[in-house]
This record gives C-alpha cells, structure tokens and sequence, in this order.
C-alpha cells in the first residue's frame, strides 16, 4: 500500500480570465482509493481531465510508476496506464458490449480483413470477468443493458484499455453514482474492490459525501481550485468535510446585500408538487414580488431541469405551477415569455443572445412591440432605447449597431439583462448570471437584480457559486438527487451560512 | 430563521429509488422503440405483399414476381451504399449524378456506335473506378475543407451529371457489345441475372457491415463522432470510405442502367436518388445516424418496389406515383425520428 502509483505536483490550470486550479499536488498509491470531494467549480472535474490528458495543466508536473508522465490526449494517457470513466456514458448504445470494449482495437480480432466475432466475444468475457462481470453477455447490445450494468461494461473497457501492465493502473471515475440506485451503488463498489485488490488504483468523484467517505482510503477536498484538505478513511466525517469544502466568506457588500428588498406578501409565482420523470419530483416553492429565491444544489440535483419547466423549455410530467393565481401551461419559452416569465440562459452565447445582430438589435428582441410603428420595426426607436439602456447600464460598446459577438462576456451578460428589464416580466429565471464575468461586471449584475427587485420582479436565481446564491437571494430551496431538501429564508441580517446549505446539498 | 426539512432521510431514500426507478424507465422505453423501428418495416413488407396480393389483380403471380425482382435490382446497390452514408449520418444527393455518368462512360468504353473502342469488361471496370473516384474526391471534399456532406454531393453530382454530358457530347452511345444484351435478358432459375448481381452486392454490403471493423465504426461515428475521435479511430479515413463506397455502387447501377437500357445517356439515373433514400428511410436506417443496417434497407427497397409496381398494376397516374413517394418518406421520418424536446433542426 504505501509505494505510490500516480504523483502531481503544483498542478495549476489557467483560462483566458479565470483560474480554475493552482497549486494542487496529488498523490494515489497503488490499491487505493482516492476520493476528490469539492462543490461544482472546485476544480475535482479539471483536475481529472489533466490528469487523462484530455486537457493540459498551465503548470506543475506529473509522475506515473515513477516515470514523468505527459500525454498529448486520452489515448495516450490510455497507454501510460491512466484512463477515466466520464460522467456522461461514452459507450456506443448501437454496438454489442465486445464491440465496445475493444472499439478501435480490433485488429487483433482480424483476419483477411474480417472479424472473428466469437474470438472477440470470448476476449470479451474474459474482461468483464477479470472485474467479477461475469453474468454480462458480450455479444448483447449496449441498448439493452440496464444503466448500472452500462457503467460497470464502461469500468470493464476501460480497465481493459488501460492494461494491467506492471504495477497496476490509475482508474478516473466522475461521478459514477449519480444515476444509479442503492443496489447498483453497492455493486459498483465491489467492482472497485474487486479493481483494487488487483493493485490497481481508483479516484473517485461524487458529489455524495458518504459515498466518498465510504469508499476512499483518503479524501482530498477542493475549494475555489485550492487544495483546501487531505483527510484520512479514520478521521473522516461529513461535517469535517463540509467545513473544509466551504472556507470562509467575502463581505456582505459586494453583494449589495444591504440593497435586498423585503419581499411583498404577494405571491407572483406558486410551484406545487413540480416533477419530470427521471430528473426532479414534489418540487414546491413560492416566490413572491421582489423576492430573489435561489436554487442551490450540485449539477444533477434537478436545479436546471426546474428552471427549463419554468421558462417553457420543458413540459412537467406531474404537478403544477401558478402565475398570479394564473395556471401555466407552457408548450415553449415564447409562451413563457408571453405570460411574464424570462429567463437569461446559462449558455449565454448560445441561448442569450443572437451574436449575429447587433446590440440594439438584442435589446429589443422580446418587446419588439415597443419599437414598431403600425408592426414595423422603427430603427430609430430600437436604436433610441438601445442608447438608453448602454447608458444605464454602462454597457462597453462602439455603439447600439455594434454585434454582440464581439462584446466581452460581462457586457454581452449586460444586454441580456437590458432585454429581459426592458420587458414588461413578472418573474426573471437567472441561470448561472454571473458565469464567466468578471469582478466588476458581476457587481453591476447584482446591482442589476436589486434594481429588478424593487421593480416588484420576482427573480429565481441559480447562482454561480454557493456564496453567490446565499448572499443575493432572499430566500433558498436547497435540493438534492431530484427532492426539495430543505427551504430557508435568507434576510438581511440573518444570512444562513454555507455549512448550513452544504449539509442538505451532500 | 425558518429552516424546513421537506423530505426526512427514509422518505427520502424511497423517493430516491422511484427518480431512479424513474430513469430506468427512460431506457426501457428507448429500448422499446429501438426494437419497434427493427420489427415494424418487416410487418409493413408482409402486410404489403398480403394486402396488394388481395387487392391488386396479378400481384400474386409468377411473372410479377419476376418484374418486381427485375425493378428491385438498381434501388438495392444503391441503396447498399447510402445505406453506410446515412448511418454516418451524413447524405448522398450524388448518386444520380454518378450513376448517370458511369453508364454514359460505360457505353463509350465497350462496343458501341460512337467509337472505335471495344474494352469489355475491363472497360466496365474502369467505368466504375471513374465513378467510384468521384465519391472520393467528394468524401475528401467533406472532411478536409468540413463542407456539409449534403452541399458537397449536391454539387459534386451536378458537377459529374455534367462530366457525363460533356462525354458524349449531346448525342448519347448505343452498346453494340453482345455481352450486354446477353446479361440484360439472362436468368438464372428464372430469376433476373442483374438481380443476381445485386444480391451479390448486398451480401459484400452485409458482410462489411457486420463482420468488419470498419462496419463497426460506421455505427460507432453515427452513433458519437467525438467518442469514436477520442476511443483512436480514424473517422476521417472511413468518412471517405463510405463516400467512395456510396460511388461505388452508384456507379455498378450506372452499368445496370447502361445494360438495361442498351444507351449511355446521363438521364438513365433520373428518379433513382428519392426512391433510394425513401427505400433507406422506410427500411429504418435513421437519417441522424447510428440505426439501421443494410438487411433493413433490403426490406426497405422491397417495400418501396411492391408500392411502386402495384400503383403501375392499378394504372395509378404516372404523375401522381412521385407524391405518393414523397409522402412515405415524409410519413417514414415522422414515425422514427427521436425527438428531443429541446433539439433544433435545421
């Protein structure tokens, strides 16, 4: 147990504006499990993907079995004894399991350029039961195999990839749990036994702290792409690690906190009972006029999906949800937006805003009633209220005619803002308002939500980080693997703490 | 500060385990369409061949069978190649194009009353190299310069369709070689020679289907480009297979169009590029990529042939066979297309 397997040292990784690692050493050794635990944003994902050389570290340096270790992509880490199991499936559904594990691989199977299937098959077998698979047909196509039974065939290919050449190999699992149910949780942890015992090694990334602590031998915890934590299997526990994964705070007034309005009694928007099969159910919450409710929980807690049945984009499959007393029906966003609800999407270039036309253009694009003259477009009114709202919100342009393409993030995320205020909306949906902005336009942006809250606009909010999403808010709905956990107020001067959030989102 | 716990932990558990149960339920269903969209055009064909044989006077007969047999040939090479075209996901609008061109070419190479040549079959065989390196030419095209495959064989078999021209300057060549009328009017076991021939194509089709590493990756590339890049295959390399592939066999239809009609004319092809993406789509080959398969396309041909040769029987207007077509690929599509709710077609 004690030679090491798999070392990093220094490992830091820098995007044009942001840092999502710096400093962070690694160390697995060999037949252990390694758990990496850290809210969405910490760096766990980063760092797994440097570490399958999927993406390249800005610096710091790696060691496998001893030797420095660098690959150009997945496939040379592949060779070098390093391979990852990705969060979404990357099995081909449309091939049979032995297809699949030996995909790219076949010339070993090969003769006169035809496949031996049952050579293929029999290899098949044999790699599925080198992890105790032994009841998976390799000739059955993936399709037809239940979701667990997918992830392990998954484990199985990659394992078999990866080789057991000397000294056993460093195995990247995210996330595998998210999915599966208790029965199938406790046979994927045989699974990585079964691996370990081979003397081959396992990181694992889940989101659920038990599981973690379960499974790990020790638990390294991330924090703002900081090594924050290197806990011990013994002296693991859940609060421990809740503490260490938060840290500490930045001030009140950075956040405008001093600005939160005192919600109306006024309910402008009901959710009761709220579910899509498979991702989220029994979601209720109300929002009243000039309330900010933040969403909190880890990406696959059901927060994005609840946010796509209230802007349009997704039909429940039970429950219902009320604006204004009004019952919604939403077969589209535009049906949406009709009855008052906007929503500034994550995916801001992609679904905020058209780069193609021009600021003005972007502005106007959901109250194009506004501008026109006799339901033609005046261009004189579209680019008159444009100049109004560059001048409001201090947006950073060449002028109303320029295209959004070419504006910084912060000042794109701006006329998204100028869109959805300058539409007559009774409930905004912010998703991730402040990703990829930088420090001064994330102050305006919050500026930007108070002002909508003193317009009496209610504002569902999925914040960037968890401070974020604490500090703006005015009340909270932390959820998790689908279930409202818990629902809390946020006022002024009694802000709950992350720890208190972390706990129900773990 | 009111804190309240919506689900205590056993509650919960059990709730859990049903959006769990939940999402299992999703794959069932996936797994169940899958299987309808296996099964269903096989029922169609039986349900065709039942009904038509009541309905149509002589559809159940000895010589019909051999006429439907005879119109199957052309449609099923072709389709063999689209086939792998459309599981990448991609299309082929140069089918007609290449075919049109090797039979004018095909026509200038063997005996006939325009020159002097006389090649044989060394001349077929270099008529279907030149068209086959078409389909390459267009394949490297796709994925060097990233041109949408539907762009480039759009212009790539207007391009050909005027090569085919340029060949025989306006004034097509009649085959003289006996060969061809020897192969356009033999049988074996009563059955069509040139049916024989496109049997013989299906099972090369089939065979690089299911027993070839490239068949395989075929599916892989329909089913995730970017896992199929990332897991070390070559998709650039078999995109441009398939494309000469495609050319391929739209070039041997060239040859059963020269050898039917005993004329080298581009015009031989017309018609043959919608029946042939109708017969792939009907069979239940997605036109997204990654389902499908040459057996379906088999079926899918004969489907579409039995319609065609039963609205010919009830002396159906000429014209109004195209929009009977047109509307089984359209009602094809809408029956086996997946749709997810949020995603954008264009």
């Amino acid at each position: 147990m004690e030679e090491v397997l798999f070392r990093a040292r220094n490992i830091g990784k820098e995007y044009p504006g942001t840092v999502a690692l710096s400093g962070v050493d690694l160390e697995v050794r060999a037949g252990e499990v390694v758990g990496l635990v850290g809210e969405n944003g910490a760096g766990k994902s980063t760092l797994l993907r440097i570490i399958s050389c999927v993406e390249q570290p800005t610096t710091g340096s790696m060691e496998m079995r001893g030797q420095p270790f660098r690959g150009r992509n997945l496939l040379e880490a592949n060779q070098l004894g390093v391979g990852m199991v990705f969060q979404e499936q990357s099995l081909m559904k449309n091939l049979s399991v032995a297809q699949n594990i030996y995909l790219g691989r076949e010339r070993g199977f090969r003769r006169l350029g035809f496949i031996n299937w049952g050579r293929m098959n029999a290899a098949g077998s044999r790699a599925l039961s080198a992890i105790g698979l032994k009841d998976i047909s390799p000739a059955r196509k993936v399709l037809e195999l239940d979701f667990a039974t997918r992830q392990m065939v998954e484990i199985a290919k990659v394992l078999n990839i990866v080789g057991d050449r000397k000294g056993g190999c460093l195995i990247l699992l995210d996330e595998p749990t998210s999915v599966l149910n208790d029965a199938e949780i406790r046979r994927l942890f045989e699974e990585i036994k079964e691996i370990t015992r081979q003397g081959s090694s396992i990181v694992f990334v889940s989101h659920r702290l038990s599981e973690v602590i379960e499974i790990s031998d020790r638990i390294y915890v991330f924090k703002d792409g900081r090594q924050t934590a290197l806990v011990d299997k013994a002296n693991a526990d859940e609060n421990l690690l809740y503490e260490k994964m938060v840290g500490r705070s930045t001030s009140g007034e950075y956040f405008k906190v001093n600005r939160q309005t005192e919600p109306a009694d006024q309910v402008i928007l009901e959710v009761r009972g709220l579910g899509v099969k498979g991702y989220f159910r029994d979601v209720s919450f109300r929002v009243r006029r000039g309330e900010v409710l933040g969403i909190c929980g880890v990406v696959g807690s059901g927060k994005e999906e609840v946010c796509a049945v209230l802007c349009g984009d997704d039909r429940p499959d039970t429950g219902q949800f009320f604006l204004d007393g009004t019952e919604c029906r939403f077969s589209s966003p535009a049906d949406a937006l009709k009855a008052g609800i906007l929503s500034v999407p994550k995916e801001r270039r992609e679904e905020g805003v058209i780069g193609t036309l021009s600021v003005a253009e972007n502005i106007s694009l959901s109250s194009l009633g506004a501008v026109s003259r006799r339901r033609l477009i005046s261009g004189r009114a579209l680019v008159g209220r444009a100049k109004d709202w560059i001048r409001t919100l201090n947006i950073k342009t060449s002028g109303p005619r320029e295209s959004v393409e070419t504006l910084s993030g912060g000042n794109a995320q701006k006329v998204v803002f100028a869109r959805v205020i300058s539409g007559e909306n009774k409930v905004v949906i912010l998703n991730h308002p402040t990703r990829g902005v930088d420090v001064g336009a994330k102050e305006e942006i919050y500026q930007l939500i108070r002002e909508m809250t003193e317009k009496g606009i209610g504002v569902v909010l999925l914040g960037d980080t968890l401070e974020e999403t604490i500090s703006v808010s005015s009340r909270l709905v932390v959820m998790k693997d689908g279930l409202v956990m818990a629902e809390m107020d946020a006022p002024r001067l009694a802000k709950p703490s992350q720890l208190d959030i972390v706990r129900y989102m773990m | 500060m009111a804190t309240v716990e919506s689900n205590p932990s056993t509650e919960r558990d059990a709730a859990l385990r049903t959006v769990a149960a939940e999402f299992s339920q999703r794959i069932a269903a996936e797994r169940a369409k899958s299987r309808i969209i296996r099964l269903g055009p096989f029922l169609v064909m039986i349900f065709l061949v039942i009904v038509m044989s009541i309905l149509v006077p002589g559809f159940f007969s000895f010589i019909n069978l051999v006429s439907v047999l005879q119109q199957v040939a052309t449609p099923l090479v072709l389709s063999m190649g689209l086939t792998f075209v459309l599981l990448l996901g991609s299309i082929d609008l140069s089918l007609e194009g290449v075919m049109g061109f090797t039979g004018s070419i095909v026509a200038l190479l063997v005996l006939n009353t325009k020159n002097s040549l006389d090649l044989g079959v060394l001349g077929i065989l270099a008529a279907v190299a030149a068209g086959t390196l078409f389909g390459l030419v267009s394949g490297l095209f796709h994925t060097r310069l990233k041109i949408p495959s539907f762009m480039v064989t759009f212009g790539m078999g207007s391009a050909i369709t005027g090569f085919g021209i340029l060949s025989y300057r306006g004034i097509p060549a009649s085959i003289k070689d006996p060969m061809f009328a020897q192969v356009a009017s033999g049988t074996f076991l009563g059955i069509p020679l040139l049916t024989w021939f496109a049997l013989v194509v299906f099972f090369i089709a089939l065979a690089i289907e299911r027993y070839t590493a490239f068949g395989r990756h075929v599916y892989a590339i329909g089913e995730n480009e970017s896992v199929a890049r990332a897991g070390g295959i070559n998709v650039d390399r078999i995109k441009v297979t398939v494309f000469a592939w495609s050319a391929f066999c739209a070039s041997i239809a060239g040859v059963f169009g020269a050898i039917k009609l005993n004329i080298g004319e581009v015009i031989i092809s017309s018609g043959f590029l919608f029946s042939t993406i109708t017969a792939v789509v009907v069979g239940g080959t997605s036109l997204v990529g990654g389902s499908g398969g040459v057996v379906q396309s088999l079926v899918g041909v004969v489907i579409v042939t039995i319609i065609q040769d039963s609205m010919i029987l009830l002396g159906v207007n000429a014209y109004v066979q195209p929009a009977v077509q047109g509307m089984i690929v359209v009602a094809a599509v809408a029956l086996t297309v997946a749709r997810g709710r949020k995603l954008i077609f264009k």
